[in-house]
């Protein structure tokens, strides 16, 4: 239970640490379409490296990279082993019987299981160097103008802060229930699926009652402190752009330029 | 069935770091007594008492039941826990049934016990609480008050008729009243053979129920003893944070006036001393 990790900042302090959270944001979305853009296997070799440096950049030690790419771990060999052997082309690399391998299906496994892994370490690189709060933070403002056509952008920001706020707390308190009820010689582990899901209900239904309280006595807490929603909310920690943010959009303008020149040549 | 704690130490991982939760703790829980382990916030106490039935695991060191160590393989570990209750703090947070009856009867069925045996158990406990069967018997444990739902909870641990009965800050968050009446039954539970291992940091309980009391700070065991002895050295106790009850310090400051009342920390003691005192100074 005590490994889930969704808010899995990495806490030091480094240049992409201190970046504003909007260039983050936009910065990951430029990057995602970098990697879509690029138009042969050689250029990831310039993607990868921009990859690199930014996460050199943040202090994250390489171990990190790879855990974020864990859970993806049976997706990329599906994609790799589908597209390696149902692809069809011209060029025969390899025959086994009835098998071929042809080398436009090895290209695009590689291409495909490349892109994969290129985008779930960069996104990661958001989440492992932007606090939750300041990540919704920055999607708020980045939000903002939407506001014109009635978008709650304030509203659905305190909602993931608060979403996330509450993942830990939630974890250790269905860990104390599950505990409490163990040593009332409930059993979580054996039996089969039936059996297992009926023995969950004395696990969830204290979880969602205290769920709900806690809900309550947040609401209050807010109330209590004058909250009304966003209208005329001042912030403690202003965003600001700095020297930093504007090296860092002239970086992906260079990714760009070295993806995209040789085709334009 | 004295539980023999040996060598006990638990470090939590925590992300690269370990922390150190208990650290080689060597403690007996005799058979019949009513042991009062204090400390302060985070020394470790309910660490200690997760240990005593098997919800964790020792990271080295052993824990004894009747001489057999309940972490070792091929342990009923199932069967441990219908034999040592552990009341977890604010226990009323994990009722779930749509009645009383059904939340109480939660331990026993799982014990695999017949029908008639689980309403005996579930009378017992309830009577043993003070809960009217009739009256409570089908009410939704969540309409209750505090107090109440604490107590059907607390019958709950005590319907599987456990031979210790582990409790973790019982009065936590009662009022004075549900306090006392809780109290009173672990007391008269004591008496009628329950071990007892109460965790609290309420030092005025403590000294009204415990014969004996161990403390602990930042994982370690650094006093134990029978309760009078523990609380005699208050200078010690106050350097770790930990209060005395009002008893022993009104006791300890007619000490330091010349007024020696012996080692009977109770306020009922210290008055009967102090009239006498009076009287003998009238006579004077």
């Amino acid at each position: 239970m005590r490994d889930i990790t969704l808010g899995q900042y990495y806490p030091v302090d480094s240049p992409v640490h201190r970046l504003d959270p909007r260039t983050k944001i936009i910065l990951i979305f430029l990057y995602i379409i970098a990697v879509f853009l690029v138009p042969n296997l050689l250029m990831y070799i310039p993607v990868a490296a921009y990859l690199m440096l930014a996460a050199w950049l943040a202090k994250l030690p390489f171990s990190m990279l790879l855990r974020s790419l864990k859970p993806m771990r049976i997706l990329l060999i599906i994609t790799f082993v589908l597209n390696l052997f149902f692809a069809s082309g011209t060029q025969k690399l390899l025959q086994i019987g009835g098998f071929v391998l042809w080398q436009e299906g090895l290209l695009t496994a590689l291409t495909f299981s490349l892109r994969l892994i290129l985008l779930v370490t960069g996104s990661s690189i958001l989440t492992l160097t932007t606090a939750p709060v300041t990540l919704t933070d920055g999607l708020e403002r980045l939000a903002s103008p939407l506001k014109v056509i009635k978008f709650p952008a304030h509203e659905m920001a305190m909602m993931m802060t608060i979403a996330l706020r509450f993942i830990p707390t939630l974890i250790e308190e269905a860990d104390k229930i599950m505990k409490a009820q163990t040593a009332r010689g409930a059993d979580f582990e054996t039996g089969n699926l039936m059996a297992r899901a009926r023995a969950m209900i004395p696990l969830l239904v204290p979880l969602f009652i205290s769920a709900f309280r806690r809900a309550g006595d947040l609401a209050m807490a807010m109330e209590a402190r004058c909250y009304r929603g966003g209208e005329g909310r001042t912030r403690l920690h202003k965003l600001a752009y700095t020297k930093r943010d504007v090296l860092a959009f002239l970086s992906i303008l260079l990714l760009y330029a070295i993806i995209l020149l040789p085709r334009m040549l | 069935m004295p539980i023999v704690l040996e060598k006990l130490s638990h470090h939590y991982k925590s992300g690269p770091n370990t922390a150190v939760a208990l650290e080689d703790i060597d403690l007996t829980i005799k058979d019949g007594e009513l042991l009062a382990l204090i400390g302060h916030t985070g020394s470790g106490k309910s660490t200690l008492a997760q240990h005593l039935n098997g919800l964790l695991e020792p990271t080295s060191g052993r824990v004894l039941l009747n001489g057999e160590d309940i972490n070792q393989k091929g342990a009923n570990r199932r069967a441990l826990r219908f034999q040592i209750g552990l009341v977890f703090q604010y226990p009323e947070h994990q009722l779930f049934e749509e009645t009383v009856y059904k939340d109480i009867a939660f331990g026993p069925k799982n014990m695999g016990l017949s029908e008639e045996e689980i309403d005996a158990r579930v009378r017992g406990a309830m009577a043993r609480v003070g809960l009217e069967f009739d009256e409570m018997k089908d009410r939704s444990p969540f309409e209750l008050s505090g107090g109440q739902m604490r107590r059907v909870a607390l019958a709950g641990v005590l319907a599987m008729q456990p031979k210790v009965l582990v409790l973790d800050e019982p009065t936590a968050g009662l009022d004075p009243r549900a306090r006392d009446y809780l109290l009173q039954d672990v007391k008269q539970l004591n008496k009628e053979g329950t071990t007892v291992v109460l965790i609290s940091h309420a030092m005025d309980e403590v000294a009204r129920l415990a014969t004996r009391v161990a403390v602990l700070e930042k994982g370690k065991l650094v006093m134990e003893g029978p309760t009078d002895e523990v609380f005699i050295q208050q200078e010690r106790l106050a350097k770790m944070g930990l209060d005395v009850p009002e008893a022993f310090k009104l006791a300890l400051r007619l000490q330091e006036e010349g007024l020696n009342l012996g080692h009977h920390y109770r306020l009922r003691n210290i008055a009967d001393g102090l009239a006498k005192a009076i009287k003998g100074g009238g006579a004077n």
